[in-house]
């Protein structure tokens, strides 16, 4: 296969699920499914097979002009480069085994043929993205992406706080896209180009480079990301299926804008001071988020805050000047979220969509395949030694101690504090102790559909993602390198392998070991001991109410709640009023509708109007010799 | 002077202009309907000459369409006025006046 | 001898299209129009388009007027309406066509007539582009019938189609609403 075909393959497969289904199967029960499901196992069958087929050095690159305004050319392009192959296996690997999971999960769904279409739409646009070879056709495949997570929030649309939520989402997604857009227009006329490789091969020093293109380029990164300040969508879009928050709004869309950072960051976009306001707010969301994550009870938003937390870590990364690292985090990141969010489906499935977790308990036994799994992505979201997330998480702790930051390296600790913290708990609160409702003390363990992903991306993956980094270089001519094919793991590898020996060269390598089994071991031990007192209710609310008050309140969007009723709403309605009713339509449009009848009026009443077809006749011939005097005899 | 293209094109413009002369004036709406067919047939005269005067055979081919046209139009344009003529009893132009204002 | 044809059927096209236009009563100004419409066939022959004449006597002052007849004397227009001659009107008239016979003969007097045929001259068509060059003249019907065949292939399909939906639409609009 010609890396043009698999490109084209990548793309139209989705699609023409999408549309097939959207258009043919809205009703029917399993003809959405089968054909999402194989148009996900195409993706990953074609991007295994170009990934294998790839070298890993020379990138594979086809283009084609859309369209064109006399210089100015649009180009469509396929790239699949060092940084877009780690994330085209993941995407591809995780969505897959999510489209199998759903399967399960949404057997008693009346709605399968929306979903799955919208599911279907959604692999063309993160594929669209991941493949993307310049910042317009991103941005194209970036809108749709928001589409489709719109979509699929208000997939139970009959529900107030689904709407609402997809609503937050989309429009929450519009403010960072338009300084997105911004952002690409500038670098296109500062440049003169927005393709990835024409800018990576420019060798922009970073220091050299207006703070405000990679400032405003990184809004795209905050509103789809969900970054601080507009990180607030987030949380609310859990109201979707839980799969959809798994590959959407955990492993994928989210970890898009850590990706297209990731792109320009190699390609040099940002300045210093880009990179440090990235830094500061990723390394504060990190923070912030594992310790709001305490304090949800309901299982699919504490989760969502990790995830929060998470992409502040990743950006964090980005802003460390530490790109090769991010990628690899968000590649981690996505086996272990989604497989938790997948367990918590599982979870919910089995609770008749209980979502609140001082409800549950008790489920390690009658679950074991879930809480398996759970335990195991849990370890690994905490950075367990030798799990995925370690090698990851780790060394976007280490890269702050190695850059000096010590203040970003604090929040940091606090973060994976907050993280170890937040595990301990659910994995208390869901999985041991007694049953605290009847719904979970019937619970019993979910299908295969549900459990075979479980065990793939949870126990093997979760566990396993990282181990390619454990070695050197892959063996020349292999072509897998761990659980990763080969060519995937070059740009990480050599990231991950560059900062481990200069973490090395410090002396560090031993004593941040020591301190993330300390963190793990303290965050752990104390959330599973703390939760076993006050079986039925969250120890923490009962124990400091305002701490626990604290925590779950929603600071930011109860201050966007007071600016838009305060002052956006108070500036709307002075437009509305002053503006549009008295000075347009008063003033202006009524003033000359009413004026010109009153002046001229007569007149055309009297002679232009009346009626007769040879009158109107005899204006026209009259307007056609005004017309021929004009033309050719003046 | 030998008759060439301009005496068939005035010849056309003339019978134009006495066409459009009767489409303003008459208020016979079957008058004034064969008074534009006559504008019609002046127009097709000017093609018909000009064709000959480029020795090509398009506009003879274009006078073609224009006839058909012309006789799928006057079918519609008559039946529209036997409709008028059974709604209002009178085909007169100036009793036609729901236009007005 | 030609010349002296001409100058005969436009005296007789002018002439009788007069007597359309005057005539108040009806059938004598569809008659006119016959006149003129046959003068105006023998015009084309002159100008080397006699099968268009044949047309035009055939389809025009054949079919179409004796439509047009048909439907004055089906109407009996002028019992219900009686044309009033007010002087207004016809100095209306007289300004109209003194001005369009005017502005036709100045733009024929400041054309230049031979351009366009020395343009066409001046670039004969080889090849593929000859299925958009001008056809060249003829006065034959094959001559007219390989035209319509080839060049205007679809506007003959069109026309085809054209007369069918006034057909139709000639059927519904004529046909009496149910009571």
């Amino acid at each position: 296969m010609t890396p043009e075909t698999a490109f084209q393959t990548l793309l139209g497969a989705p699609l023409a699920a999408a549309a097939i289904s959207a258009l043919f199967f809205r009703r029917s029960r399993w003809g959405a499914p089968v054909l999402s499901l194989a148009a996900a196992g195409t993706i990953l069958w074609v991007s295994l097979q170009l990934l294998l087929g790839w070298d890993g050095h020379e990138a594979l690159h086809t283009s084609y002009t859309w369209f064109k305004l006399g210089d100015l050319e649009f180009k469509l392009g396929f790239l699949l480069d060092k940084t877009a192959a780690p994330m085209l296996f993941t995407v591809s690997f995780v969505a897959f085994f999510i489209h199998v999971f759903s399967i399960g999960y949404m057997d008693d769904d009346s709605a399968r043929g929306r979903f799955f279409a919208g599911l279907s739409i959604f692999m063309f646009s993160i594929v669209g993205i991941v493949l993307a070879d310049n910042l317009f056709m991103t941005f194209v495949f970036w809108e749709l992406v928001g589409f489709s997570s719109y979509m699929l929030i208000a997939h139970y649309f009959d529900k107030d706080y689904a709407a609402a939520a997809s609503k937050k989402a989309f429009i929450t997604n519009r403010v960072g896209d338009l300084g997105f857009l911004l952002g690409i227009l500038w670098c296109w006329s500062h440049y003169g180009t927005v393709d990835f490789q024409v800018l990576e091969n420019a060798k922009l020093a970073g220091s050299g480079v207006p703070a405000a293109i990679g400032l405003l380029l990184m809004c795209g990164f905050i509103g789809k990301s969900a970054q601080f300040p507009l990180h607030v969508w987030l949380t609310d879009a859990m109201a979707g299926p839980t799969p959809v928050s798994a590959l959407i709004h955990a492993a994928t869309m989210v970890a898009a804008g850590v990706y297209l950072m990731v792109k320009l960051s190699v390609c040099g976009l940002f300045a210093p001071v880009a990179l440090d306001v990235m830094l500061w707010s990723g390394a504060g969301l990190a923070a912030l988020g594992g310790l709001c994550a305490l304090g949800q009870t309901d299982i699919k938003k504490s989760l969502a805050y990790s995830t929060l937390s998470h992409l502040g870590f990743m950006g964090a990364a980005v802003g460390l000047g530490r790109p090769e690292i991010a990628l690899l985090h968000m590649s981690m990141h996505a086996f272990f979220k989604a497989t938790l969010f997948l367990c918590s489906g599982s979870v919910i499935h089995a609770c008749h969509h209980e979502q609140d977790m001082t409800r549950m308990g008790g489920l390690l036994k009658k679950m074991p395949v879930t809480a398996a799994a759970f335990a195991i992505s849990g370890l690994s979201i905490c950075a367990f030694p030798y799990f995925a997330g370690w090698y990851s998480k780790d060394m976007i702790l280490t890269a702050a101690l190695v850059n000096g930051n010590y203040g970003a390296f604090a929040l940091l600790a606090i973060a994976a504090l907050g993280t170890a913290l937040y595990i301990g708990r659910m994995f208390r609160l869901v999985f041991l102790g007694n049953a605290n409702s009847d719904e979970a003390g019937h619970a019993h363990e979910s299908n295969a559909w549900m459990t075979i992903p479980l065990v793939v991306l949870g126990i093997v993956f979760s566990l396993g993602a990282g181990w390619f980094l454990s070695g050197t270089h892959a063996a020349e001519g292999a072509r897998m390198n761990g659980l990763f094919p080969a060519s995937a793991t070059e740009f990480l590898a050599h990231g991950y392998h560059e900062l481990h020996h200069t973490a090395a060269e410090k002396g560090l390598v031993l004593p941040m070991l020591a301190l993330g089994v300390i963190i793990l071991v303290v965050g752990l031990g104390a959330t599973l001991s703390f939760y076993k007192k006050t079986p039925g209710d969250d120890a923490l609310r009962v124990k400091s109410p305002k701490l626990y008050a604290a925590l779950e309140r929603r600071w930011f969007d109860n201050a966007y709640d007071w600016y838009i009723a305060n002052v956006q709403q108070r500036v709307a309605e002075f437009y509305a009023f002053f503006v549009d009713k008295f000075l347009l339509e008063g003033l202006t449009i009524r003033a000359i509708f009413a004026g010109i009848p009153a002046v001229g009026g007569i007149l055309v009443r009297r002679f232009l109007f009346t009626g007769r077809m040879s009158d109107y006749a005899a204006f026209f011939v009259f307007g056609v010799i005004l017309y021929f005097l004009y033309s050719v005899v003046l | 002077m030998p008759v060439g293209i301009l005496h068939h094109l005035v010849l056309a413009g003339v019978l134009f202009a006495i066409g459009l002369t009767g489409v303003l004036v008459r208020r016979n709406l079957i008058a004034v309907y064969m008074s534009l067919e006559l504008m019609l047939t002046a127009c097709t005269l000017g093609l018909v000459a000009f064709s000959k005067q480029n020795n090509a055979m398009d506009g003879n081919l274009f006078v073609f369409f224009i006839i058909t046209v012309a006789a799928a139009e006057v079918a519609v344009g008559l039946a529209l006025i036997v409709a008028l003529f059974r709604k209002r009893g009178t085909v007169r132009s100036d009793e036609l006046t729901s236009l007005k204002n | 001898m030609s010349d002296c044809l001409f100058y005969i059927f436009a005296a007789i096209a002018v002439a009788a299209a007069t007597l359309m236009v005057a005539s108040r009563n009806t059938v004598t100004g569809a008659l006119g129009m016959i006149a003129a419409l046959v003068a105006v066939a023998a015009d084309y022959f002159l100008l080397d388009a006699p099968f268009l004449g044949v047309l035009q006597v055939l389809v025009y002052a054949g079919a179409v007027m004796v439509l047009f007849l048909f439907i004055i004397m089906l109407l009996d227009v002028d019992k219900t309406s009686h044309e009033r001659r007010s002087a207004a009107k016809w100095v209306l008239g007289a300004i109209v066509l003194g001005a369009t016979v005017g502005a036709i003969t100045y733009a024929l007097t400041h054309a230049d007539l031979g351009a366009a045929k020395a343009a066409a001259e001046a670039a004969p068509a080889t090849g593929t582009e000859a299925l958009a060059a001008p056809l060249p003249h003829g006065t034959t019907a094959k001559v007219f019938g390989y035209g319509l065949f080839t060049k205007y292939m679809l506007p003959l399909q069109l026309a085809g189609f054209l007369l069918l939906s006034a057909m139709i639409g000639v059927v519904t609009l004529v046909r009496r609403p149910k009571e």
